[in-house]
């Protein structure tokens, strides 16, 4: 196999695969870890994560296909994820969306030449009151204007 | 069911009050007294995955229609199976499980024996309300393996076949992958549906999403018939039916066998049956068959009928017979029948006294074992032979090795094969036998298919493939099987216990059977390990022999 974890991240996997009762249950955690070490899940990866729980490499990537925050292809450096529902809709939304889009020159779905940002819109996260949110990579950001926007992104190196 | 006697509950299924043993499911229940509720994701082989929700019943005092594959009956339980409101909910799935379905039946080569189809003309039959575009798979008519075709669109997602990878042939191949309007069968990335058993995917897929590439295409389900029979590729036996069209001799360019299905035997092959055995069956539609007994002078082949070529096979043998210093050989093969074997025993013994039976299990196949269903030894019916004493077990009878150092010594007169392509059988067995063969002055050669041996044989006589004739197998535990004559034998072609008899007779015995099973009938009686079976107490499930665990 050519994609391994280095030593700390194997340790790793061995304290997640503790804390369940069976080895199978680690699945989650343990392909978050790849996602973070590998950047996004190949079929590769999933053998590999497949080889670590004992488990048949389809159950494996049941698993990734299921979860759409599981990355499947490369993202940018920062993954700028839009909530499109109707909560921030309402509170202006669509106008951020247009303002990314034009910003960055890319439609949903796409990454900048650089492969600096990669733009999603996604479902509700959970902060309405701060609407209209986004969140880029584990970061919320809530409240946003179009001048907080650009503030915002200009900002990311 | 073994073990301790299940306690019986009380149910009442559609007004009538059945008893049934604790822990049968209602689907069960129900179809054992010839109530069929509609089901996709069920099996009674796998696991309960509860998917499709196509059998839902309606039970008295609880507030949701339940899933009758996976509730079990009870006393005092009241099940509704076809009142108005599981209709309703079944019309309901239906429609579910038709929103991305392509409707392409004309197309589709499952068509007629689609659960789909017949659940939708049964309990479906709506006008569709449908305004949204369907949405699109990506595989459609993909291979996946070497047997088997994928069309994702078509697929109902009842995961028969990914249960069926995971707990029966254990290779993990399938897996429902993606989410929602989105989900799909498919293999592993770059990964082929190849375990010995894949095929088995497409009998159990309800609708036509897996299917099986070699018939695809090939005739349509409704003109197929169907006979029992028993699978004659290794000493399992499985238990399968052959599925053949003869009145139309058009379609699949004249082949009269179409396919091969499993058939449930929970004794020998529960619902499964392997590739290597699915696809067992082409030499028996295959242009090299052997039409007629041929004889061959000076090299040339010349059909001269059966009289001729049964009056010059006694005459050459009654020959060899009269000379002191060679012997005559019989090479017994254990892809024979049980009756051909007898009479094979008692017409050379009776007739050509002091013959050398000679036998071996070698075929040309791989000698590929799991503990699944295949079994090393390749023949049908070897264990039927052991049982009569046609094995080199018993002291009389030679090994292959040990004729073929008869042979080259220049001690055997004539010999008569059996079925067996010496010269085609793995090195260890055939080397030399190309040259020791045209050391015996009379070779004489029974069997289904033109070979290199039958090439080397003076005298030839075309006999019925296992599906052209009736008779018994003995599987490796000693259960006699009965293998159905589906079809007459291709042209002059007869069963062998018929060439065998008819030989007997050509050497001046009076042997006078009238069917496979009046063989049978005699072989019951005087064969210690057979006594007391017939062809109604084997019936459809088979007998084990007396004395065969010994």
């Amino acid at each position: 196999m050519s994609v391994s974890f280095p030593e700390k991240d194997r340790k790793l996997v061995e304290e997640m695969i503790r804390h369940y009762p069976h080895k199978k249950s680690a699945i989650g955690d343990v392909l978050y870890l790849a996602q973070k070490h590998f950047g996004y899940i190949t079929p590769e990866v999933e053998l590999y994560v497949a080889s670590l729980l004992d488990l048949p490499a389809s159950y494996v990537h049941q698993v990734v296909t299921f979860y759409s925050m599981y990355l499947k292809k490369p993202v940018g450096k920062y993954l700028i994820m839009l909530c499109d529902n109707v909560s921030c809709l309402l509170c202006g939304a669509e106008d951020l969306l247009g303002r990314i889009k034009e910003k960055l020159g890319i439609e949903v779905g796409e990454t900048t030449q650089e492969g600096k940002f990669t733009l999603w819109t996604v479902e509700c996260l959970g902060a309405c009151e701060q609407a209209p949110v986004m969140m880029i990579n584990d970061k919320l950001y809530g409240n946003l204007t179009p001048d907080k926007l650009d503030r915002l992104l200009d900002s990311l190196e | 069911m073994s073990g301790k006697e299940k306690k019986t509950v009380k149910t009442v299924i559609d007004g009538k009050e059945y008893a049934f043993p604790q822990g049968t499911t209602i689907l069960e229940a129900a179809k054992s007294v010839g109530i069929e509720i509609p089901h996709f994701c069920y099996h009674p082989g796998l696991s309960i995955a509860g998917a499709c929700r196509m059998c839902l019943v309606e039970i008295e005092k609880m507030p949701k229609l339940q899933i009758s594959c996976h509730m079990t009956v009870d006393d005092g339980m009241v099940i509704h199976t076809n009142n108005e409101r599981v209709k309703k909910a079944r019309k309901a799935m239906l429609e579910f499980h038709l929103v991305n379905h392509p409707l392409d039946c004309p197309v589709c080569d499952q068509g007629g024996e689609c659960n789909l189809q017949i659940y939708y003309m049964m309990h479906g039959n709506y006008i569709s309300r449908l305004r949204e575009n369907k949405v699109k798979k990506t595989k459609k008519a993909f291979q996946i393996g070497p047997h088997v075709m994928l069309d994702q669109e078509r697929c109902v997602l009842c995961s028969r076949c990914v249960r069926f990878c995971q707990e029966i042939s254990k290779s993990n191949e399938l897996g429902i992958f993606q989410r929602g309007d989105r989900e799909e069968i498919d293999v592993f990335p770059d990964m082929q549906l190849n375990s010995p058993y894949s095929a088995n995917v497409v009998d159990i897929c309800p609708v036509g999403a897996l299917l099986d590439k070699d018939f695809r295409f090939k005739t349509r389900a409704w003109y197929l018939e169907s006979a029992d029979s028993i699978c004659p590729r290794c000493s399992r036996g499985c238990n399968i039916e052959i599925h053949y069209n003869l009145n139309r001799p058009w379609k699949n360019e004249g082949r009269r066998l179409a396919r091969l299905k499993p058939r449930c035997n929970l004794e020998v092959n529960d619902w499964w049956v392997c590739d290597e055995g699915r696809y067992s069956f082409k030499f028996i539609d295959d242009d090299n068959r052997i039409e007629g007994p041929l004889v061959r002078t000076d090299g040339k082949a010349r059909n001269t009928g059966f009289k001729e070529a049964l009056e010059l096979a006694a005459e050459s043998l009654r020959n060899s017979a009269a000379s002191t210093d060679v012997e005559i050989a019989v090479l017994v093969s254990p892809r024979a029948a049980n009756e051909e074997l007898y009479l094979l025993k008692h017409v050379f013994s009776e007739q050509l006294p002091g013959t050398r039976l000679v036998f071996s299990s070698a075929t040309p196949f791989e000698p590929t074992e799991d503990d699944i269903l295949r079994k090393k030894d390749k023949n049908s019916n070897t264990r039927g032979a052991e049982l009569m004493g046609l094995t080199p077990d018993s002291a009389q009878v030679w090994s292959l090795s040990e004729l073929k150092d008869a042979v080259l010594a220049g001690e055997i007169g004539a010999l008569y094969i059996c079925y067996h392509d010496i010269t085609g059988l793995p090195e260890e067995f055939s080397a030399g036998w190309a040259e020791a063969l045209e050391r015996i002055p009379l070779v004489v050669y029974q069997g289904t298919n033109t070979c290199p041996t039958s090439e080397k044989a003076q005298i030839i006589f075309p006999a019925a493939a296992f599906a052209e004739r009736e008779g018994t197998v003995t599987n490796f535990e000693g259960r006699v099987q009965i293998q159905q004559k589906v079809f007459e034998p291709l042209s002059e072609a007869l069963p062998g216990w018929q060439i065998i008899q008819s030989l007997g007779v050509a050497l001046g015995g009076s042997y006078e059977y009238e069917s496979a099973e009046e063989v049978f009938a005699d072989l019951a009686k005087n064969e210690p390990a057979f006594a007391g079976l017939s062809y109604e107490k084997i019936g459809s499930g088979g007998f084990v022999a007396k004395d065969a665990k010994a």
